[in-house]
């Protein structure tokens, strides 16, 4: 059976680490599954660390706050180190359904994909799915994604993602450390893995706030046109 | 040139070349860029003592007065800097991102460790 790790990175989520995790590990004994799970603490200010060591939910606590994808890459890094088969990106504060796990873990178990984004855009289930501003800014970049690797995703900037043992590997080796999402995804389109979009429901956040604020959403946009725009003209030796 | 110019670039690239020699005695900048600063400081010097040679040059590429062509250099040598320390930026940060992230996991394992020891 593959060896399935949960990365969650977690920044000030002391209202939803641990309901996430409970649900994680009643999910494993209810559908008989062993999903683990690596918390990468990013420097939290409140209690995220002292509720993950209370409640033993294994946690890297990061000496110094790196951002989204310096701590997701952590967690690919760990995944690496302890010979994971399969990675999947979780998010700490809720958004994420554990129950969709088994959907896109199951083409990387086939082989039938090196990667599977949970996308929210292939479904007609009426889910949330976003903010109007920040559904038209990732269609922009699902544009700019076409026009940079010739190929279509929907959801560019869904953090639910599951990818076998050769991304894991590439991932642990580089990863952005700003936009991580749609500029990794460009960036193993070109390398040419096989990428698959599977449907799925996401939840509004539980508590706390978004990462992305909505007046950085230009500053982001921005930002990853030029990246995908460097990625179309860029060289990349495709995977083996 | 007016004498009182000729003077005052001379003070500026004594000033310039005291300062690099300073911080770079306290080794609070490399060797790499005190050559740069050196060099500044040279073209001042240059321009001071053999301003007719600027005139020519500046004549040339068109500018009505020489003063726009050394502004000009020294905007050109200013850009250069920031675009070369924008990328070493870059790179110091990759360094650190690299550093924060084996020293964290490092920590895991060591208190994996002693988990299973005690």
């Amino acid at each position: 059976m593959e060896k399935v790790l949960l990365i969650i990175p977690a920044y000030n989520e002391e209202d939803n680490i641990l309901n996430t995790y409970n649900s994680i590990i009643n999910y494993n004994k209810k559908s008989k599954v062993k999903y683990d799970v690596i918390v990468i603490n990013d420097c939290s200010t409140d209690c995220t660390s002292e509720i993950c060591h209370k409640n033993k939910i294994p946690v890297i606590d990061l000496i110094h706050n790196l951002g989204i994808g310096g701590a997701v890459q952590t967690g690919y890094k760990y995944a690496k180190e302890n010979d994971y088969d399969i990675a999947v990106q979780f998010d700490g504060d809720g958004q994420h359904d554990i129950r969709y796990v088994k959907d896109i873990i199951t083409p990387v178990i086939k082989n039938e994909a090196d990667m599977v984004i949970g996308s929210r855009f292939i479904t007609n289930i009426d889910t949330f799915k976003s903010t109007f501003a920040r559904r038209i800014g990732i269609k922009v970049i699902s544009v700019f994604m076409k026009f940079a690797t010739g190929k279509k995703i929907y959801d560019t900037t869904s953090g639910f993602r599951a990818c076998n043992k050769k991304i894991i590997e590439d991932f642990s080796l580089s990863y952005p450390n700003e936009y991580p999402e749609p500029i990794t995804t460009a960036e193993l389109l070109k390398k040419k893995y096989t990428i698959k979009e599977i449907p799925v429901e996401m939840k509004e956040r539980e508590a706390g706030t978004s990462s992305i604020k909505t007046w950085k959403n230009i500053y982001y946009m921005l930002n990853v046109t030029i990246a995908l725009l460097m990625i179309k003209i860029r060289r990349y030796k495709k995977c083996q | 040139m007016p004498i009182s110019l000729t003077i005052t670039l001379i003070a500026v690239a004594l000033f310039l070349i005291i300062l690099t020699t300073c911080i770079l005695k306290k080794g609070r900048i490399s060797e790499k860029y005190a050559i740069l600063w050196y060099s500044v400081s040279l073209i001042l010097l240059l321009v001071a003592i053999f301003p007719n040679i600027f005139i020519v040059i500046s004549k040339k590429l068109g500018f009505d007065v020489m003063s726009s062509l050394i502004i000009g250099i020294f905007i050109g040598i200013l850009l250069l800097l920031v675009m070369a320390q924008t990328v070493m930026i870059a790179g110091q940060k990759k360094k650190t991102i690299l550093l924060i992230q084996e020293v964290s996991l490092l920590k895991k394992e060591l208190d994996n460790i002693k988990g299973k020891k005690s």
